[in-house]
């Protein structure tokens, strides 16, 4: 199969993971959102024995109140509690009224853990603050790389960035229902922003080593070699870091897995697109954007 | 002669090695142990190497809310239409004011700050059992106590009609007046007092103690030297309304149980060991010698990245920090990495291996250097433009990756270099002499 095959079908496969996750997001299956982002308040209790997870929601319907209850703990005594859209002066009555109403049942209730609330506007907030670091540090790694190398490999490298990071998103769609977005995704987003891009960097390093040493050689061919090259230390890499990360994401806490779940995405996501896509983007933007340019950089480097 | 040179150089390389050794060893136990010296005039050295037993965690590794309990508040600040003066003074005032509400109720460690472009306020307290208790503090209303030369108090902020700024004679002042029968007591008090002082607390701070020269029937008064506009108008304020000078409504309320905190801190530290025992392991079998050297080389990124995380002021460790960490451990072992692979394609090419170091690092620099430029602009923009965790995490993956070009570019090639001039150089020490890659570029 040849380079261009291939990178074709790779860019047909992540296009497709990408609209089967906009698809779902249309459907209303879309990231499920922790109370970071949608807003909310979530706490937990321990019950002190093995709860029936009708009780609790019984307690919240009789107040009134749409609440998403989870039961959790080795024992089943542990309950999760989620409501969406409700006003700051009411977390406290929240509180005490679910204490009262569950107490007849389950006198030994306590509150443990987190108790957590985000206002609509602290979600909105987050959510643009993400969006612009985003583009602000790949507007900035676009013209390093620019400046290091040339714009079409700025531009491949960005774009191979912006793949990562929709598998990332695409991926918090399709395991909807083993993990949930909050404010941690933003930095495990970052994370692979400056991560993934080593990866695109050391063969794009090797491509530039290449082009100099055998400067009649087609771009693709080129491209070919040097991630050929580069596997061993890709893979090594790529097993070595993921190595530590799964094992934070096995032992961790929940908080953890949040964010350990979606690096370890984003790590694979960037193995894939700087082996498979993003050289055979750069050759044919440098292709197309050096046009005529051409023969002026090949005289140069004779 | 070049026999010589030769011994020489591997005298040099084994005193090397030697001395690297040694100081890993007394580096380790220091970062573990500490050094108690205090008391006999010499500084004491706390030790910095975190701990899976989170009880007996260092207590030069400052600890974020997540993993050690606590509540996280952000508050958006709006200005009644009462109230006068500039929105940002207020909010210097509002800070300040909750600051030493904090202070003065046992939470000194907690943190209050300005957010969105000083629209909003968080604040951060640390070691909290009873979580609701302190939102309520911070929300109740100031309390302001006029206190008799005894330090008894006479009066409170109950018998105070109106408060405002004023400036006069080149000093920031508040003027207040008193109700009726807070006249009456007021009068009472200063003829009682003449020659005294009395004194007028606000949340347990003193503004002022005069001391009394007649006796003030009208029910008015002043206090002066505040210092700055700021200040005056602020406690102008806090003594109108009896409360805060912005009102601030909860946008967004994190609270951690510290056993929840241990918990997390503790299997993470473990996670990692593990993570980095099994990185040493796959690195030893996979590069051999230079296995070593990377294994040896991350022990000293360890140690010297808690070193700084405890030394740099500012830096806390959070559940994302101690991802960022793991993620910099990643990016270490990658220059180390990039550099074997390097320097093992030099050495199926037939080079002798001291040129083969010295190849594969000129080759490899270059990805290295900007590879790593590139996560710094990300941890950089984190850090400008995150808040909270997120912003503990980009410290940390910021010194990650400034500690890990430092392992990478200085102690590797340094123990590279003497592992190969010890006479450690035979190319099976390092890699299989497959020569695939080779054969296919002819």
């Amino acid at each position: 199969m040849t380079v261009k095959n291939r990178s074709r079908i790779c860019l047909t496969v992540s296009c497709c993971i990408f609209v089967l996750a906009l698809v779902l997001s249309l459907f209303g299956l879309g990231i499920n959102q922790g109370i970071d982002f949608a807003g909310g308040m979530a706490m937990q209790y321990s019950m002190g024995k093995e709860v029936a997870q009708s009780d609790v929601e019984d307690v919240f319907k009789g107040m009134n109140i749409d609440a998403a209850v989870t039961v959790q703990g080795a024992n089943r005594d542990e309950v999760n509690i989620r409501i969406k859209d409700i006003a700051t002066e009411d977390v406290q009555t929240i509180q005490q009224r679910f204490v009262e109403g569950i107490s007849e049942k389950y006198p030994d209730v306590t509150q443990n853990g987190e108790v957590n609330y985000v206002g609509p506007v602290a979600g909105r907030t987050l959510l643009s603050n993400a969006f612009w670091s985003v583009v602000i540090a790949a507007a900035l790694m676009l013209i390093y790389i620019a400046i290091r190398f040339d714009f079409s490999s700025g531009l491949a490298a960005v774009l191979g960035l912006l793949h990562d990071v929709l598998m990332m998103l695409a991926f918090m769609v399709l395991l909807r229902s083993i993990i949930q977005m909050n404010s941690t995704f933003i930095a495990a987003m970052l994370t692979i922003v400056g991560y993934s891009i080593n990866n695109t960097i050391v063969i794009f390093d090797r491509i530039r080593e290449n082009e100099k040493k055998t400067p009649g050689d087609d771009r693709v061919t080129i491209v070919n070699r040097s991630v050929k090259e580069c596997l061993g230390r890709t893979l090594n890499t790529t097993i070595t870091t993921l190595i530590t990360i799964v094992a934070l994401y096995i032992m961790g806490v929940a908080s953890i897995k949040e964010f350990a779940l979606p690096i370890i995405v984003g790590i694979l996501s960037g193995v894939y697109s700087a082996n498979m896509i993003n050289g055979y983007v750069w050759a044919m933007l440098d292709e197309k954007l050096s046009v005529g340019k051409k023969s002026k950089k090949v005289k140069a480097k004779a | 002669m070049s026999k010589k040179t030769s011994s020489n150089r591997k005298t040099g390389a084994i005193i090397g090695l030697c001395v690297l050794l040694v100081l890993t060893i007394v580096f380790g136990y220091l970062g573990f142990n500490g050094m108690p010296l205090d008391g006999r005039g010499l500084y004491r050295l706390l030790p910095w190497m975190p701990t899976t037993n989170a009880e007996n965690w260092p207590e030069s590794l400052a600890l974020g809310l997540d993993l050690r309990g606590g509540v996280y508040v952000e508050y958006s600040a709006q200005q009644p239409d009462e109230i006068e003066g500039s929105f940002d003074a207020l909010m210097d005032g509002t800070i300040a004011v909750i600051q030493q509400r904090l202070t003065d109720k046992g939470y000194p460690e907690s943190t209050v700050q300005k957010i969105n472009n000083g629209t909003g306020i968080r604040v951060e307290i640390p070691d909290v059992t009873d979580p609701q208790a302190v939102l309520d503090l911070i929300g109740t209303p100031a309390e302001l106590s006029f206190r008799d030369p005894d330090g008894n108090e006479f009066m409170t902020g109950k018998q105070v009609q109106t408060a405002s700024y004023f400036f006069a004679d080149g000093d920031h002042q508040v003027a207040f007046t008193l109700t009726k029968d807070g006249a009456a007591l007021f009068a009472d008090m200063t003829a009682k007092s003449i020659g005294k002082q009395i004194a007028i607390y606000l949340d347990n701070e003193m503004l002022i103690n005069p001391t009394v020269q007649s006796a003030i029937p009208n029910g008015s008064g002043v206090i002066n030297g505040m210092g700055s506009e700021e200040r005056a108008r602020t406690i102008a304020a806090q003594i109108q309304s009896g409360a805060l000078p912005l009102v601030l409504t909860q946008q967004k309320v994190d609270t951690v149980s510290a056993t929840l905190g241990d918990e997390a801190l503790s299997t993470s530290i473990r996670a990692a060991m593990i993570g980095i025992l099994l990185v040493m392991l796959f690195m030893i079998i996979r590069y051999r010698m230079n296995g070593v050297v990377a294994s040896w080389a991350l022990c000293i990124y360890m140690l010297l990245l808690f070193f700084f995380i405890a030394v740099i002021p500012g830096i806390q460790l959070t559940l994302p920090g101690l991802a960022g960490i793991v993620l910099g451990i990643g990016m270490a072992v990658d220059a180390n990495v990039i550099i074997y692979e390097r320097f093992n394609e030099e050495m199926r090419a037939g080079r002798p291996a001291r040129a083969a170091v010295r190849a594969g690092f000129k080759n490899a620099m270059s990805a290295i250097l900007d590879s790593n430029v590139t996560t710094l602009i990300a941890a950089i923009v984190l850090l400008v433009y995150g808040t909270g965790s997120v912003q503990g995490f980009a410290k940390t993956l910021l010194l990650g990756v400034v500690v890990s070009m430092f392992s990478a570019v200085v102690i590797t090639r340094m123990l590279m270099t003497w592992f190969v001039k010890v006479g450690l150089n035979k190319p099976s020490l390092y890699c299989t002499m497959k020569n695939t890659v080779e054969e296919e570029q002819k």
